[in-house]
């Protein structure tokens, strides 16, 4: 059945209106260490990418330049050089 | 055509500065890391996800280094027409889309906790995401084109016109009042604790140092590229490839 004044759908609305909720502030930082373990999780994330990206950079910078002195290596030789 | 020389001018000495960036960024490198975990305090707001500020930060001016450097010797090519400006071209804006995506990667996980999403139509996130998709396709447009020298030329347009995204990252909290963090007090901001400008100043020197390392090896990718495709014609003429029975 379908209410025709939508009161359910006002707190519904409401709800969503709301902002998000970030959880730090400086009173509950303090207050609750939840917060912190929360923080280093994403804290822990971000160094992760950091340092994934350039290992990946860097491998396939390496994989890339081993690929090409081994051509140059070869071609040297079947050119007599 | 000449035969390639044994050591293109300058090996040694690039030698040498690859030598020096090496030691200085193995040594920075912890450095930064005590100064991030141990010595900078601990943000009042925003608590222990601030600290992702000292490498997200370093990463953008690296990315933004790249694409300055690849935008100007991208108009240097066009101007000369030299091979060696559109080598350090394709090498700044690889360079530059990697420390990018270090920066579009860390950004929504420090906006996550900090905002409650990841990700959001703001003119700062906007538009350096069309900058990383710019010069992706910058990378990209290289590995497909058939003609080398038409291939440049195109790069070297799309490498000049994209760079003109960095002011508009830059000045784009201001122009559309985004939620972008202003934290520097060169972007209006209100400046940072002595302690954080030291250890922020410290990891954004170790980066740009990290990119002018990663630079010079990607430099030396390019020239052993033109080596092998001038060998493969020296090697051809000598003794012609035959394709085994």
């Amino acid at each position: 059945m379908i209410d025709p004044n939508f009161s359910s759908v006002v707190p519904l609305l409401a709800l969503l209106a709301q902002e998000p909720v970030t959880g730090f502030t400086a009173e509950n930082v303090a207050a609750r260490p939840e917060i912190v373990e929360r923080g280093l999780r994403f804290l822990n994330l971000a160094y992760t990418a950091v340092w994934v990206v350039l290992a990946v950079y860097l491998l396939s910078l390496s994989l890339r330049l081993r690929r090409l002195a081994q051509q140059v290596r070869r071609l040297k030789e079947r050119a007599g050089l | 055509m000449s035969e390639p020389a044994e050591k293109p001018p300058g090996t040694a000495w690039s030698g040498l500065t690859e030598q020096a960036l090496f030691v200085l960024v193995a040594i920075l490198v912890p450095v930064c890391l005590h100064a991030i975990f141990r010595a900078v305090p601990t943000e009042e707001k925003m608590g222990v996800v601030q600290r992702i500020f000292y490498f997200h930060v370093p990463s953008a001016l690296a990315g933004f280094l790249g694409v300055g450097l690849c935008a100007l010797f991208s108009a240097l090519y066009l101007w000369r027409r030299d091979r060696r400006l559109d080598l350090l071209a394709h090498a700044s804006a690889e360079l530059g889309v990697m420390f990018l995506t270090i920066v579009l990667l860390t950004g929504p996980i420090w906006a996550r906790p900090v905002w409650g999403v990841w990700w959001t139509g703001e003119a700062r996130l906007t538009s350096t995401l069309v900058l990383w998709l710019l010069y992706a396709g910058y990378l990209i447009l290289r590995q497909s084109t058939e003609n080398p020298e038409q291939g440049a030329r195109f790069c070297a347009v799309i490498g000049l016109v994209g760079a003109l995204d960095v002011p508009i990252i830059y000045y784009s909290v201001e122009w559309w009042r985004g939620l972008h963090p202003k934290v520097l007090k060169v972007s209006g901001g209100q400046g940072l604790d002595a302690e954080m400008a030291k250890a922020l100043t410290l990891c954004s020197t170790t980066f740009i140092l990290l990119f002018l390392l990663l630079l010079l090896q990607r430099v030396r990718l390019g020239r052993l590229q033109d080596e092998v495709e001038s060998l493969t014609l020296v090697a051809n003429r000598r003794a012609p490839y035959t394709e085994p029975a």
